[in-house]
């Protein structure tokens, strides 16, 4: 839990003095991750950089579990937070394994208990330990190197994060994936985490709230869906960019979207005359086949037409499956590069949950908008 | 010539003047170590504190040598130690100073303020932070200082035979004044092969003393 209380930075005195904080007041919940977004010289990084110490702060106060930090001796305190920073400062003279364990190291803890965790954290970063533990950080590539920088910030536990765009200097492709293991790793240590940004997608993917700064001040502070379906002003808006419909597609589940209790299904063992009699009647171009609960394909009227046996002699396989928690961006573009009118929306299982098609796509977005405008 | 037949019948002066070349060279090179490396490092913190130490040194290392020999003629004879190896020590001592000092205040302030950060968020200590990580980067180019001192030092303590401090000076200035040229050649040789030997030696403990991680190339 971390409180800013009306927390003021203010750099030089006198007529030259520049204020980077005006007086910002918010709480962030344990197991919380806020993004601070906004573009640079906004303050989010001075106020980041006042959680720990690392800025003296000018006015207010920054409670850390109910303590003013103001109180707290600032090497105890940060050694309380992990810290990750863009050029991710792996010291070059110390092997991964040193480096990892410099503060257990510092806090004096045995040998067996550090080479234990440093094998651990390791292990949760994706990186093998009996490879990795005993190079130097200049034989590791970027996403590599940044990956022992939040090892490190692990090392001893502590219970809240700090980052100042860990990810900003990793290639696009390397970001999204470790951005995507950082939140599974996120969803089981549930650490309260405070992230600096100057990317939307970025601050969507990761956040569950996200503070917009502008000159010192806390424009927004609220979850994804709010701030893309609600920006408070022309500001918000425009730093959350015209194709902000798109962004919410990432948000939104095709499980959210999905239709249910589509009608047009055909247990496996229906006799194709049957079955083609049914599709007729109720003018279905596609019917989805279901076997056990799971579908097996598709059948057309055309591929029914003649047939005498189960439907599942002529059944057509289907090429895609959506998994009930594939975000609408994906699915959609999925949909655009194929002539599947819908797809089958399936749980882990491969069982059949429903079906998603354009329509419904767009009658989420548009029920999105809607909740909020009223 | 007969430089061989010289130092073959004067073997044990040539050795005793050597080692009490050394002894002057490294006895001053310790003490502009000690402190020398932590005022380089005690300036980082302070610019303008800095900029005066580094012009002091600066100073310093202009005055010729002979002169500032000369110098500490008057300063130190009060305390009766106007000749011979205090006054060499202590010149020297000023004159390794200046590399010492700048090298190790450059390599400090050098040391990538990413990684300083990185360490201070994570809760080093000042001390620690310059323990485990400032100086074990900063120390190949503090010890090239330190090399530059010595190599420096063995040649300007050549001169300190003119107050009386020994060491190899003595052959040359012997030398010159009975225009003995065997004498003279094989001080300077000696000055010369004592320069190269501590030379190679410190750029061995150079590469001994740097991290393998700052050696591979990235």
């Amino acid at each position: 839990m971390i409180e800013y209380r009306n927390v003021r930075k203010v750099y030089g005195n006198g007529k030259e003095s520049v204020t980077a904080v005006r007086d910002i007041s918010l709480q962030i919940k344990p197991g919380e991750v806020v993004v601070f977004l906004g573009p640079s010289g906004c303050g989010k990084t001075t106020m980041l950089r006042m959680t720990n110490k690392l800025e003296e702060i000018s006015g207010g106060d920054i409670l850390v579990d109910g303590k003013s930090i103001r109180e707290l001796n600032p090497v105890q305190l940060r050694r309380s937070m992990g810290y990750v920073i863009q050029q991710i400062g792996l010291f070059p003279n110390k092997t991964i394994y040193e480096n990892i364990a410099m503060i257990p190291r510092v806090l004096k803890w045995d040998k067996a208990k550090i080479d234990e965790r440093v094998a651990h954290l390791l292990k949760l970063v994706k990186l093998d330990p009996e490879t990795y533990s005993s190079r130097y950080p200049a034989e590791l590539s970027g996403g590599q190197q940044q990956r022992v920088g939040v090892a490190r910030a692990l090392a001893a536990d502590p219970d809240i994060l700090l980052m100042d765009e860990p990810f900003g200097a990793i290639d696009p492709i390397n970001r999204d994936q470790i951005q995507d293991e950082f939140m599974r790793l996120q969803a089981r240590l549930k650490k309260t985490i405070v992230f600096v940004s100057h990317d939307i997608h970025e601050a969507i993917k990761m956040a569950d709230r996200i503070a917009i700064f502008k000159d010192g001040k806390i424009v927004q502070f609220d979850t994804p869906e709010m701030i893309l379906t609600q920006p408070k002003n022309k500001f918000v808006s425009d730093f959350v960019g015209a194709d902000r419909a798109l962004k919410v597609l990432g948000l939104i589940r095709a499980r959210d979207a999905m239709n249910t209790s589509p009608k047009n299904v055909l247990p496996a063992e229906m006799k194709s005359p049957e079955a083609l009699e049914f599709m007729v009647e109720n003018n279905k171009k596609t019917c989805i086949v279901l076997d056990k609960g799971k579908p097996v394909g598709y059948v057309t009227p055309k591929l029914l037409k003649f047939e005498e046996g189960p439907v599942t002699d002529v059944t057509e396989p289907f090429q895609i499956f959506v998994e009930d928690d594939e975000p609408l961006r994906e699915v959609l573009s999925s949909m655009l590069m194929d002539s599947m009118a819908f797809y089958c929306v399936v749980d882990d299982n491969g069982d059949f949950k429903g079906t998603i098609t354009y329509l419904n796509i767009q009658n989420k977005i548009l029920e999105f908008y809607d909740d909020d405008n009223n | 010539m007969n430089i061989y037949r010289f130092i073959e019948q004067n073997m044990d002066q040539v050795l005793t003047l050597g080692l009490e070349h050394l002894y002057l060279v490294f006895l001053s090179l310790f003490i502009a170590m000690v402190t020398g490396i932590p005022t380089g490092i005690a300036i980082t913190k302070n610019d303008r504190l800095a900029k005066k130490v580094l012009d002091v040194a600066n100073v310093l290392m202009t005055v010729p040598s002979i002169a500032l020999f000369g110098v500490m003629l008057p300063v130190l004879a009060p305390f009766g130690v106007g000749l011979g190896k205090v006054p060499a020590v202590v010149a020297l001592v000023l004159y390794s100073e200046l590399p010492i000092i700048r090298n190790t205040y450059i390599a400090i302030k050098n040391v990538d303020s990413s990684l300083v950060d990185a360490g201070k968020g994570m809760g080093l200590s000042r001390w620690q932070l310059l323990r485990e990580v400032e100086i074990p980067i900063a120390i190949p180019v503090i010890l090239a200082g330190l090399r530059t001192a010595a190599v420096m030092t063995i040649g300007i303590a050549a001169i300190a035979a003119y107050i009386g401090a020994g060491g190899l000076g003595v052959f040359i200035q012997q030398g010159i004044s009975r225009s003995y040229e065997e004498m003279i050649i094989t001080g300077a040789l000696g000055v010369s092969i004592l320069a190269i030997l501590v030379d190679t030696g410190m750029a061995l403990i150079e590469r001994c003393l740097t991290s393998k991680g700052l050696k591979i190339e990235a």
